[in-house]
């Protein structure tokens, strides 16, 4: 029996190592207006497919949903608040829309139809992540295949479908980080995940969670979990310090490294020129020796790594007594490089039947900017696009938007079965319409690229009318009035460049989620013909919109059946009496 | 001649037999004392196996705290008491917790103090925001669902579950509003009971309502095995108990804040009743009427323990394996189906013994007809020497 069970242990282990790894991560960036900028990554990867599922670190209710409803490639944010790209730049992590949003590539060839699979997973995440991902239905749901192209490193044959949706009201709390942290192999008792205290992490100036799925080869899958989150030392020290410590952001420390975890680092972005100290003192970093998991990462020329990056190595670190990073300043800085684009977007106009969208642009940058433009407007406002409109300093710059693609809202919902394969991706409005829903109006569709001269704001503008609903048809908060997701803004591809971050190849890996270079080099770079047009890096996204839509008194309805049934009673006896009653005289 | 030994013959054997069905049945009774002690241990008659709750915060806003506070509060209660999050159904119409208003983010507190954080780390709520809605509400009572609605939104409840059901929110005569823009009523909460008692999706429901005149929507109640409890009569307003001035509202409804209070004296193997929570109701703390309804509800209320409903505590039937009938009589009188099935269950096991053509039943049932024979047999030798006996007794 003894000998049994030593044979057998070691085989398990074996396996377990062979077929799945667990990887954790915390970059922490101080931000140029004083906070700190915090992204939690959890890798779980699994190697090969397992058609018995015995999974010791891939969380079981994932793989099973991502089984039952044949998903290639699946991402869902939860995030709460508004991304601040002016003082914040880019976030480690792109997908940053207020509120949730869930988009998912679905290959052909399973037993049910994509719109099938899709209501099955929006249901099965809403369950498991205690969210209303189940009301994300035709009505918000679209396929922008430029916007979002696959990223998996490996995709299998068949032609892949994309299906989007957002909810930007979703409130994202504590009953969604519970079941997230139970995804994890050590939940929140060790390793980094130690450090994710719902008290504090939803007390954040911007928190977000996020589940990235990506295929590997093999039929294996990689799933990041991502918690991002950006807190305020000021505010939280009480006083003018923007001095931190995982202490004062989290109210905790790590005392004890998660035991299955192949690696478990903390990375420091450290300040340029600047005065300030950091306890513990980072590990010596020779400069040959690379991360393993810098490998796979484009590495920046521009910006050497080892002097801008301290790195603490959670399992030796915990062995000596809690960790506790810590970071002090003594004078103020400046972040030197904020994003080449600045975005703001309003909704204009005081009536409730129309009304106008603007988007404001700003390009900083000395060279001409090139960026796609995303619209998901749901069917309560119509864009009218002939009356789309571009100035730049109060001139008419029509010809700057080009490439415009409008899909108007109407039911059933169009949605374009665009295929994945690069061969097809080139002219999405080709696509036959597949017209699988029965009722309800599906969002519009809005899709131009703009160019941006140098050093200059581009202001866009588009009237809207809105629609007048049905007064069953309002939330119950009908005053509050309805979320328009964000714009999004995508790279596009530029002449001549032939960098993948910009490319539509949906077989390449696109930007990569740990890209944490933060330069003037982070503009597509391209060749020397074409040296002058750049494009985006990463998606950006604006915030979510309120639009006041004519709302009814809700109390009309019952004092029309009050009133009315008044009146029946009225007419109705009258007549009866005059009809039915004797008119006689009686004798006294 | 040889009749003078024949009483002692007979007395001998008698006592023998005495001896025997003696013997039999010490030791039957001793081990069924003991299986019977060992798995019914908290066994009050209610005959669950298995503990549910559906508890409904109804109300949507900030200044409506309190009825977020309530539900959360029964959620704390009925999870430290045993039930599972599996087993909870949990339904908040709006987000206090990360609220921009909320001082305390991730927090939501009971009592002016801040003691105690009803949210906590580790919390599972099924449905929120505008998922509250009544056809929700009903489709969770009555299980009628989308395929693909995931479990941890359906009551999987069956014929032997305790359900506990807790409302809160703003209502009137005979109904609650629902976020403002839609209302259930009396008489929909009591067609939903009705038809999960036709479906056998419940064993007993305990129905709790904390909402102006709440006594009004347990009224029309009329399936079988329910208990109610509301927190004002017809005509009365439930009052908050106390505000908190740092979150700025009212923090908990006064009837739930006394109802907690005596829950949180209560462990899993606490015997308290029902009829102790409801005497411990005092119209003058509460500033109304909190009321009860029993006419439905099939056990005495000093045998109903508190923890039949709010605790998770497993219990077991054990049923001797060889006498069908036994599962029949301990099921309750008032289950007409079950009763029609036992009677054929009866008939039929009557009617295989008189057929000879035995060979197509089954062994189990071949076992059980011998054992009633040898059950026949005995008893007619026990009338037979006791005739013997008073036979002797009179010739003497």
């Amino acid at each position: 029996m003894v000998s049994w069970s030593l044979l057998v242990v070691p085989l398990v282990v074996l396996g377990g190592v062979w077929c799945e790894e667990y990887e954790e991560d915390l970059v922490l960036r101080p931000l140029r207006d004083g906070k700190v900028s915090s992204t939690f990554t959890f890798t779980t990867v699994l190697h090969g497919a397992d058609p018995a599922q015995h999974y010791t670190l891939f969380p079981l209710p994932l793989g099973q949903i991502l089984r039952e409803y044949a998903i290639t490639e699946l991402h869902l944010s939860l995030n709460a608040g508004k991304w601040n790209y002016d003082a914040w730049g880019y976030p480690e992590h792109p997908a940053v829309p207020t509120g949730a949003e869930l988009w998912a590539w679905m290959p052909d060839g399973a037993a049910s139809t994509i719109d099938d699979r899709w209501a099955g997973l929006r249901n099965a995440l809403a369950g498991l992540f205690c969210a209303s991902l189940g009301s994300l239905d035709h009505r918000r749901t679209s396929s922008p295949v430029q916007a979002y192209p696959l990223q998996s490193s490996h995709i299998p044959s068949a032609p892949h479908h994309l299906r989007h949706a957002t909810l930007p009201s979703e409130h994202v709390c504590t009953e969604n980080l519970t079941p997230f942290l139970k995804l994890l192999p050590c939940k929140s008792r060790a390793g980094l995940a130690r450090l994710l205290n719902p008290q504090r992490l939803f007390d954040a100036d911007w928190h977000g969670l996020g589940v990235h799925v990506l295929s590997t080869e093999g039929g294996g899958v990689e799933m990041k979990l991502v918690v991002q989150a950006v807190f305020d030392p000021v505010r939280l020290s009480g006083g003018k310090r923007r001095d931190w410590s995982f202490q004062s952001l989290f109210d905790r420390t790590i005392n004890a490294a998660c035991p299955v975890a192949s690696s478990s680092s903390v990375r420091v972005f450290l300040p340029e020129e600047q005065i300030f100290s950091l306890s513990p003192e980072p590990e010596p970093q020779p400069s040959d020796e690379s991360q393993p998991r810098d490998e796979s990462q484009p590495h920046d020329e521009s910006q050497p790594h080892d002097k801008s990056l301290a790195i603490y190595d959670v399992p030796t670190l915990v062995s000596h007594g809690p960790l506790d990073v810590a970071m002090q300043w003594t004078t103020e800085h400046a972040f030197q490089y904020p994003p080449p684009l600045s975005i703001q977007r309003t909704l204009h106009g005081t009536s409730q039947a129309h009304g106008a969208l603007a988007c404001t642009l700003t390009n900083r940058g000395p060279a001409p900017l090139r960026v796609g433009y995303l619209e998901t407007l749901p069917a309560l406002v119509t864009l009218w696009a002939h009356t789309i409109r571009v100035e730049v300093g109060g001139v008419g710059r029509d010809d700057l938007l080009t490439d415009l693609i409008y899909h108007p809202s109407h039911s059933p919902s169009p949605f374009s079965s665009h295929s994945s394969s690069p061969s097809s991706s080139s002219s999405p409005q080709t696509h036959a319409h597949a017209h699988t829903h029965t009722h309800g109006p599906s969002p519009s569709l809005l899709q131009a690229t703009l160019t941006l001269p140098p050093y200059s704001t581009l202001r866009l503008t588009a009237e809207l009318s809105r629609a007048f609903l049905r007064y069953t048809e309002h939330p119950p908060d009908a005053m509050r009035g309805w979320d328009l997701p964000g714009a999004v803004f995508f790279p596009v591809p530029v002449p001549g460049s032939t960098d993948s971050a910009s490319s539509f190849n949906a077989n390449h890996s696109a930007p990569t989620f740990n890209h944490s270079a933060r330069t003037d080099s982070t503009y597509a770079q391209t060749d020397e013909a074409h040296a002058h047009i750049h494009t985006l890096p990463y998606r950006m996204h604006t915030p979510a919109l309120l639009a006041d839509l004519p709302t009814p008194d809700f109390s009309m309805p019952y004092n029309v059946i009050i009133l009315s049934c008044t009146l029946v009673t009225l007419i109705f006896g009258s007549v009866f009496n005059v009809l039915t009653r004797g008119w006689v005289v009686v004798e006294v | 001649m040889h009749l003078h030994w024949l009483p002692h013959s007979c007395l001998f054997f008698l006592t023998c037999f005495a001896a025997l069905t003696a013997r039999t049945w010490a030791t039957s009774t001793s081990q069924d004392e003991q299986v019977s002690g060992f798995f019914g241990r908290h066994e009050s008659g209610s005959g669950h196996t298995n503990n549910w709750a559906v508890l409904v915060c109804a109300s949507r806003y900030w200044f409506n705290y309190r009825h977020m506070a309530n539900a959360l509060g029964m959620y704390r209660t009925v999870k430290r008491l045993g039930i599972p999050d599996s087993n909870i159904i949990l339904m908040l119409a709006d987000d206090v917790a990360c609220n921009a208003r909320n001082k305390f983010p991730g927090s939501v507190y009971a009592e002016a103090g801040r003691h105690l954080d009803l949210y906590g780390d580790n919390i599972e709520v099924d449905y929120r925001g505008y998922e509250v809605t009544v056809e929700n509400f009903i489709r969770v009572l009555t299980g009628r669902m989308e395929p693909s609605v995931p479990r941890s939104k359906r009551l999987l409840t069956d014929d032997r579950s305790n359900i506990f059901v807790y409302m809160t929110g703003h209502g009137g005569n005979e109904f609650l509003k629902f976020q403002d823009n839609e209302e259930i009523s009396a008489f929909d909460i009591a067609d939903a009971f009705e038809q999960m008692w036709r479906k056998k999706r419940y064993n007993e429901i305990f129905f709790m309502i904390d909402t102006c005149q709440a006594n009004t929507m347990y009224s029309q109640f009329y399936s079988p095995n329910i208990l109610a409890t509301g927190s004002s009569e017809i005509g009365e307003n439930s009052y908050s108990h106390e505000n908190d001035y740092d979150i700025g509202v009212s923090v908990i409804d006064s009837y739930t804040h006394y109802v907690l209070k005596l829950m949180e004296g209560i462990n899993k193997t606490s015997q308290t009743s029902m009829q102790d929570l409801f005497a411990s109701y005092d119209p003058v703390k509460i500033h109304s009427n909190a009321g009860v309804r029993s006419d439905l509800f099939q056990r005495p209320l000093d045998k109903a323990l508190i923890t039949d409903f709010f605790g998770g505590v497993a219990q077991a039937g054990v049923f001797p394996p060889d006498d069908p009938t036994a599962f029949v009589t301990t099921l309750k009188a008032s289950e007409p189906a079950l009763i029609i099935s036992s009677a054929q269950l009866n008939a039929e096991s009557h009617v295989t013994p008189s057929q000879s053509t035995s060979a197509v039943a089954p062994s189990g049932s071949y076992a059980d007809e011998w054992s009633t024979q040898w059950k026949v047999a005995r008893k007619w030798a026990s009338i037979t020497l006791l005739g013997l006996l008073v036979a002797w007794v009179s010739h003497r």
